[in-house]
């Protein structure tokens, strides 16, 4: 989703799984699950956590916040889980596999698990869950996920899933799938409203005491099925003001905190007791600079206003613009150095599906300026902008550019930016605008000629890369009017190819194509900064490239510390 | 005389009604003024399929039209009417942005939350004001006047949110208070004390910064209302009985001086219920400031249209019981 700054909305784009085995391959492991250490928990204690929002909605159809999800994954268990890594790991479903044809995937479900009230989990509760999710259309969320299946629970624990079209991100599909009771769920006439308050799971940790806004309680499943945490408790307290948030730590009110300003991160290296750590959230997030690029011929008939530069369709303009960002500069300056080069539409917290491979356009402004001479825009006129050329339908290279106001970081990078586009003769007049302004010059209006914005992702590749195909001009998605039938054509190949390697290697092309022709200059990917408190607790899972402490892979083996 | 006052206080709450009608139905258009769907909040995701969206505008009734049903069929089918109705059951609705939540159960917790907050600050405020600015006023002109009013001068103009941040650190840092929130979660107490001790610990540092905030207001109209009084003919007159000082103030000044605090107090306590804001914020008080913002970052309308009816009835209420009060105080207003 577009996303505006804060954890707002970040919701279904994140996820993770229970199980705290890193490497596995996708479809044959054992379902031994979590690997906790000894099944008991014995050490005990109580587990405080600062964070600076709360959950929207206990009910995991209704929610969106990203607190929300946190718990569900506590509390929950989906069939298949999203390690820290980025790779599928076994969940519910101690194996999965798919038919020949691509139309079937068959999973079987652990024989071992049960709900927190006692009742075991069958493959009659994941074909409810999976259809409760998919069939109430007034769920945000959730229904994107299982739209494509019929699902069958031929035995208690086999599950069946059948598609018309064969399809490539399965797994995908199944990490938000949280698996809810049957026999609580079904008597619920509207499940909408359903307030779920005491969400009776199979997750490693079951919900003791709730407070809107202001705390949460989970106890430890004695009875989980993957293995027993270490820890009794878990509580995550709302703390909104930052700077409170990382005094809590620093005085030991709570044990971690999720999130922090960049600011208190000197201060919080410098105290013996706590440890900062950094890496790619949970839900890989991106900010983009892209370009209106739509051909006259695509403007959509209804709502398009199409007042694009012309000279932003010249691929020579818009990379002479890519030369002219100093992004390792930009990240400095505007997020005080934490924040990872970006070059692609999928970040590098996607995995593997990130390719690595991609040389960035090197800054250098003397290429710029080279290529612009080269494409014949000069600066005739003697007043430091270059003029367009002349069957072009404009008077000088100055682009409108816009931003969401409510962003941090938006203002200093786009000033950054506009002065080395100036050094290439290129002009720019900034304008920040509220969200919903910016959607409504945006798209599928195209009234706008470049626009600093971002993307939160979700886990699979081929929700961004679905942004720059032609067929979304019109619907709003596509920012840019890119359009480009090769691509096209691999998008569609990868949407049905079940192999997973096959599939790599198309959405590493796409992603080559894209840097190639430019329709969007990915300045950073977003870092997440979390802490915690080396006194009190210990067995943080901080080796992954995703920082999550919140995870059940950290709390599932957190133990008192000394 | 009787039947005047009667007629007086009849008056006031006809009207006061009227404006609490009048209030309700400028909210229910002011919000829907603001752009942006509320259906989806502040949620911009292509995969939120028209359909879908379509189902969520069905659930929350935005498909009907606004005020008047101009479509045919019955006038009154609309979102307008519809929420006119509910209210007058006492259905505020259900929340957009916490989906499964009334809107009732919302505001019952934040404004149980509030009070417990606002409550006790007030009367710190009111008692500590009040008598700072009777001393500052019985000393006028000494040092310890100068003193009082410098201070109660500062405490007025200080920023709230910044208040609080440094009494956060101070308190936090080197008295060891905690930093958020209403009680140790889940704190297990032996005895009662130790609860009561556990809640006035968190309740400390919120309570010294809006207490600050509020004292500063409270002692200056106390000080230049007593400073105005004392310069009566009247008062001249006991002076020259030779009555004490003390005695002048208590018996004579005090009463007087007292009017214009009323109605500061009454007025406050009916704002109480807007929450106080900042120092929510600062100290993570869920109470109906912090629900009200984020009410207005989600396009919450029913939960933003719930608080706003009920800021509205209690600033009504509080200046309805203001205005009686005086009736009975100086009898001239009725006759008004």
């Amino acid at each position: 989703m577009r996303r505006s700054g804060i954890a707002l909305l970040i919701g279904v784009v994140m996820v993770l799984s229970a199980c705290t085995s890193g490497e596995s391959s996708t479809t044959t492991s054992e379902a031994d699950g979590a690997g906790t250490t000894d099944g008991g928990s014995s050490a005990g204690g109580t587990v405080r956590i600062g964070w600076g929002g709360s959950p929207d909605s206990l009910n995991p159809g209704n929610a969106v916040l990203a607190e929300a999800y946190t718990l569900y994954e506590l509390i929950y268990d989906t069939p298949i889980g999203l390690d820290l890594d980025g790779n599928y790991v076994p969940e519910l479903a101690s194996d999965w596999s798919v038919s020949d044809d691509g139309l079937m995937w068959t999973m079987t479900i652990v024989d071992n698990a049960v709900f927190h009230d006692g009742t075991p989990l069958t493959s009659e509760d994941v074909k409810f869950s999976l259809e409760l999710w998919r069939d109430n259309e007034d769920f945000p969320f959730l229904p994107s996920y299982p739209d494509v299946f019929t699902i069958e629970a031929p035995d208690p624990t086999t599950v069946v899933l059948s598609t018309e079209e064969a399809i490539g991100n399965f797994e995908s599909r199944m990490v938000f799938m949280y698996i809810v009771p049957k026999h609580i769920w079904e008597g619920e006439t509207d499940p909408v409203a359903f307030d779920n308050v005491n969400m009776i799971g199979t997750g490693s940790f079951s919900m003791l005491e709730y407070r809107q806004g202001e705390f949460v309680r989970l106890a430890a499943n004695e009875d989980y099925w993957a293995g027993v945490p270490n820890v009794d408790e878990v509580i995550f307290q709302t703390i909104e003001n930052p700077d409170a948030r990382v005094t809590a730590l620093r005085n030991g009110d709570v044990d971690m905190i999720t999130e922090m300003p960049n600011t208190a991160i000197s201060t919080l290296e410098s105290d013996s007791n706590v440890e900062v750590v950094i890496g790619d959230p949970l839900a890989p997030g991106l900010s983009d600079i892209f370009f209106n690029m739509v051909p006259e011929e695509l403007c959509p008939p209804e709502d398009g206003v199409c007042s694009g530069h012309p000279a932003l369709r010249d691929l020579q303009v818009r990379t002479a613009l890519a030369h002219s960002i100093d992004k390792q500069q930009l990240i400095d300056v505007a997020l005080l150095g934490l924040g990872e080069p970006g070059i692609s539409l999928v970040p590098s917290g996607l995995g593997d599906w990130y390719n690595s491979s991609l040389p960035d356009y090197a800054f250098d402004l003397d290429a710029a300026n080279q290529i612009l001479d080269d494409a014949g825009y000069l600066d005739s006129d003697g007043d430091g902008v270059r003029e367009c050329r002349e069957e072009q339908d404009c008077d000088d290279l100055t682009f409108r550019i816009n931003y969401p106001n409510d962003s941090d970081t938006a203002p200093r990078e786009m000033e950054l930016v506009s002065g080395w586009w100036s050094e290439i003769g290129v002009a720019s007049t900034i304008q920040p605008l509220d969200p919903d302004t910016l959607t409504s010059v945006c798209c599928p209006t195209f009234d706008f000629d470049v626009i600093r914005w971002g993307w939160g992702t979700d886990p699979d590749p081929g929700f961004l890369l679905g942004a720059t195909l032609c067929s979304e001009i019109d619907s709003g998605f596509s920012e840019t009017g890119y359009c480009n039938d090769d691509y096209d054509a691999l998008y569609d190949a990868q949407a049905v190819e079940t192999d997973p390697e096959t599939r790599r290697e198309m959405i590493w092309e796409m992603q080559e194509i894209l840097l190639r022709d430019l329709p969007y200059i990915i300045p950073y990917y977003d870092q997440a900064v979390q802490a915690y408190r080396v006194d009190t607790f210990t067995g943080w899972m901080t080796g992954a490239s995703k920082v999550a402490l919140e995870d059940p892979s950290s709390l599932n083996v957190v133990r008192p510390a000394g | 005389m009787r039947t005047g006052r009667r007629r007086f206080v009849t008056r006031k709450v006809v009207f006061a009604a009227v404006t609490v009608f009048v209030v309700v139905t400028f909210n229910f258009f002011l919000f829907r003024v603001l752009p942006g769907d509320p259906a989806v909040g502040g949620l911009r995701d292509p995969r939120l399929s028209p359909e879908r969206v379509a189902a969520l505008q069905e659930r929350f009734g935005l498909n009907d039209p606004v005020f008047v049903n101009l479509e045919g069929g019955n006038l009154l089918e609309s979102q307008y009417f519809a929420y006119l109705g509910a209210l007058a059951h006492g259905d505020l609705g259900t929340s957009y942005a916490f989906r499964d939540q009334p809107v009732s159960n919302l505001l019952g917790t934040a404004l149980v939350n509030t009070v417990w907050l606002v409550l006790p600050a007030q009367v710190i405020s009111i008692v500590a004001g009040v008598g700072l600015g009777l001393f500052a006023a019985y000393r006028r002109g000494t040092k310890v006047d100068v003193g009082a009013l410098s201070f109660s001068l500062i405490m007025w103009s200080l920023p709230t949110f910044f208040l609080g941040i440094v009494l956060l650190f101070i308190g936090a840092n080197w008295v060891g208070l905690p930093t958020a929130g209403r009680v140790t979660i889940g704190a297990l107490y032996d005895t009662t004390w130790d609860q009561l001790v556990d809640i006035a610990r968190h309740l400390l540092l919120p309570t010294a910064t809006l207490a600050l905030v509020l004292l500063g207001e409270y002692m200056l109209i106390m000080r230049s209302s007593v400073v105005d009084v004392l310069s009566e003919d009247y008062i001249l007159t006991a002076k020259a009985e030779g009555l004490s000082t003390s005695r002048i103030i208590s018996r004579h000044a005090l009463r007087n001086a007292l009017l214009p605090i009323v109605t500061l107090i009454a007025l406050n306590l009916g704002f109480t219920v807007s929450g106080a804001i900042q120092v929510e914020t600062v100290f993570s008080w869920p109470g109906l400031g912090q629900l009200t913002v984020s009410a207005v970052n989600q396009r919450d309308f029913p939960v933003l249209q719930g608080a706003f009816l009920l800021l509205a009835i209690s600033v009504v209420l509080a200046n309805l019981v203001v205005e009686i009060i005086y009736s009975w105080l100086d009898p001239r207003v009725s006759e008004a």
